[in-house]
């Protein structure tokens, strides 16, 4: 198991740095825009807002498995810290297991809205995905018209592997419910 | 069951769920869910608003400020900028007595100013100020004291991410929050030097002097915190300032998302350039603002179901209705509302304060009469909220900057740390009954924005 949870915490790594990119592309973005706007006889640039809207999104997903695995998503402890040490670790795992549970909740809806944008593939193979009914037209950005389904499929990555990074703090909390035992 | 009941029942549900030990965000999400289930009988509504919540929540021009000021901050964290300005702090007042603690507070303001939050703030400048200070002879309690008290003015002074989430949640312009927010938080700054200054006359053991510094010495050490000065005014300048004279109102140079985007370019320049950055530690720095993006949007999408349901049952309208018909002195409405966050903030942190209480509190301060207008009561109540939430940061048994400044203090005992930084508490709680008596501290410079 030590190296599942290797491999989890090295592509949550990798996500949130892509992640951070993908904001700090955001601000060039901007930047490049603001910029243009206040030279003289530039044309001003077109569809910055979606753009940043789009890398906002991107990014806090591809964050949130990092932040799930360094232990970053706040509990209070102080009440428990009061109870016998297997029991403020029992509940530590509960915890753990309820924001798994909301973690594959969240990719299980996310997963059916992604069908509802996403306009390809057969019958067949969207049946086999669970992707559902192809939607009725493509829809997209309003001045770029770039199809959103892009944006959302680019925040599906971080939506999965927060699954497993939860599966990762399970075990954790269960090893330390554990030693809290011995 | 009448929705107030119900809305009663879910916020009690949740609390107890928070308290033992769930996530705050899944506690949240959660009773959100079963409650908004509870009250229409299905649980379809929600899973077919969950789609596409997610993603339209993160997806936001105004909230992307947040990651972009957490990843500037971590960026000034690891480029020396903390050094810079705590050595041109300690030279101007260095030698006197309790001199390296007021120059704590000096450089803990002046980063603030370019980080958006309190424990990035608390922990980079313990790194650079506390060995100094220990090796002068000042004592634990005072040093790790006020460097935990120094670290709240990172969020107290704009630019701050609590008041980004306030200005969405309540609908209120960021750049009047900022400007609002502006004078409280230099005030906080020559609270906390008085302090150190009443702090070294009761017990001057405290503290010592250090050598005074001639001006050949001071001003290129003040001509080096030359980024923090370019880098704020180019964010904050920016943001509120009025860049064209000849046109009426206040023709600002960018938006807040652009000041942001600017600042946080700006930092990452002078990070590779002249602060020695490498590519480890802008990836080292990313995934530090990873670690504190990822908290504050899962809380936020928590907090949407948890708001979902509360709208559902009504509650929020109804219980403001009843408290503004008992005729109770606004006054102390808002003072209660206060003392709520100061003991919440015993337990919890800032920011899941201000989401759980805010749907309920804010139509509450909505109706109240103040004497103000709507718009100033709405940046004065956020101005004094930022302010006892941020004291939560400071107080036992779960201060989170008094943690991480002890952390590294290896010698001084946490009860020492408490003991120093209660002087620091009573500053903040003056400043509050200040700022309650005379709102113009707060609503004063957001005016003069047109």
């Amino acid at each position: 198991m030590q190296s599942f949870e290797q491999v989890v915490d090295w592509l949550a790594t990798a996500l949130a740095v892509l992640g951070g990119v993908v904001l700090l592309a955001a601000a060039v973005v901007v930047c490049v825009s603001v910029t243009g706007r206040a030279l003289p006889g530039v044309p001003s640039m077109v569809g910055d807002f979606e753009l940043v809207e789009m890398a906002a999104a991107i990014a806090v997903f591809s964050f949130l498995p990092r932040c799930q695995l360094s232990a970053g998503q706040v509990s209070v402890d102080v009440l428990t810290e009061q109870m016998p040490r297997g029991v403020h670790a029992a509940f530590g795992l509960l915890g753990h297991l309820l924001l798994t549970a909301v973690s594959a909740v969240l990719l299980w809806r996310m997963w059916l809205g992604f069908g509802e944008k996403f306009p390809f593939g057969s019958e067949t193979a969207r049946a086999l995905l669970g992707l559902g009914q192809p939607p009725y037209f493509t829809e997209t950005t309003y001045e770029l018209l770039i199809p959103v389904w892009i944006a959302h499929a680019a925040c599906l990555p971080g939506a999965i592997l927060l699954v497993p990074a939860g599966a990762v703090a399970v075990l954790r909390a269960g090893r330390a419910m554990g030693e809290a035992r011995t | 069951m009448t929705g107030l009941a119900l809305a009663g029942a879910g916020f009690g549900l949740m609390l107890m769920a928070i308290f033992l030990r769930v996530p705050i965000a899944a506690a949240m999400g959660i009773t959100g869910f079963l409650g908004t289930w509870v009250v229409l009988g299905t649980p379809n509504a929600v899973l077919s608003q969950l789609k596409t919540l997610p993603y339209d929540t993160f997806a936001s021009y105004s909230l992307v400020i947040v990651p972009m000021f957490l990843l500037m901050g971590n960026i000034a964290t690891r480029s020396g900028l903390s050094a810079t300005l705590f050595q041109a702090a300690a030279d101007m007042a260095g030698h006197r007595r309790g001199g390296l603690a007021m120059a704590s507070v000096a450089a803990c303001a002046g980063f603030g100013a370019v980080c958006g939050s309190s424990l990035a703030t608390a922990s980079t400048m313990g790194q650079v100020a506390l060995p100094e200070m220990r090796r002068r002879g000042y004592s634990g309690s005072l040093s790790t004291g006020v460097l935990a008290a120094g670290g709240t003015l990172g969020i107290l002074i704009p630019p701050s991410i609590i008041l980004v989430i306030y200005a969405v949640l309540t609908e209120q312009n960021i750049v009047k929050l900022f400007a609002a927010a502006l004078i409280p938080g230099l005030l906080a700054a020559l609270g906390y030097v008085i302090t150190v200054i009443v702090y070294v006359q009761i017990s001057p053991k405290a503290a010592a002097r250090g050598p005074r510094q001639p001006w050949h010495v001071r001003w290129p050490s003040l001509l080096r915190t030359w980024p923090v000065v370019l880098i704020f005014g180019l964010v904050m300048g920016g943001i509120v300032g009025d860049w064209d004279w000849t046109r009426e109102g206040t023709q600002a140079l960018f938006t807040p998302t652009e000041g942001a985007a600017f600042g946080l370019l700006a930092t990452l320049l002078h990070g590779v350039t002249l602060g020695g950055l490498g590519v480890k530690d802008i990836a080292k720095a990313i995934e530090e603002s990873a670690v504190a993006t990822g908290f504050i949007f899962l809380v936020l999408l928590g907090a949407q179901l948890f708001n979902t349901f509360l709208a559902y049952t009504q509650a929020p309208r109804d219980l403001a209705e009843m408290i503004l018909a008992t005729g109770w002195a606004p006054m102390w409405i808002i003072i209660a509302m206060l003392a709520t966050y100061l003991i919440l903030g015993c337990v919890m942190d800032s920011l899941s304060m201000i989401l759980l209480t805010l749907p309920i509190f804010f139509p509450i301060i909505e109706g109240l009469d103040t004497g103000l207008t709507p718009e100033q009561t709405a940046l004065w109540f956020g101005v004094l909220t930022l302010i006892v939430v941020e004291v939560g940061l400071i107080t036992p048994p779960v201060g989170l900057n008094l943690f991480i400044v002890n952390r590294l203090a290896k010698d001084v005992p946490i009860t020492q740390t408490y003991r120093g930084v209660a002087p620091f508490v009573l500053s903040d709680l003056i400043r509050v009954g200040l700022i309650l008596a005379l709102p113009m501290i707060a609503v004063w410079l957001p005016g003069l924005i047109g």
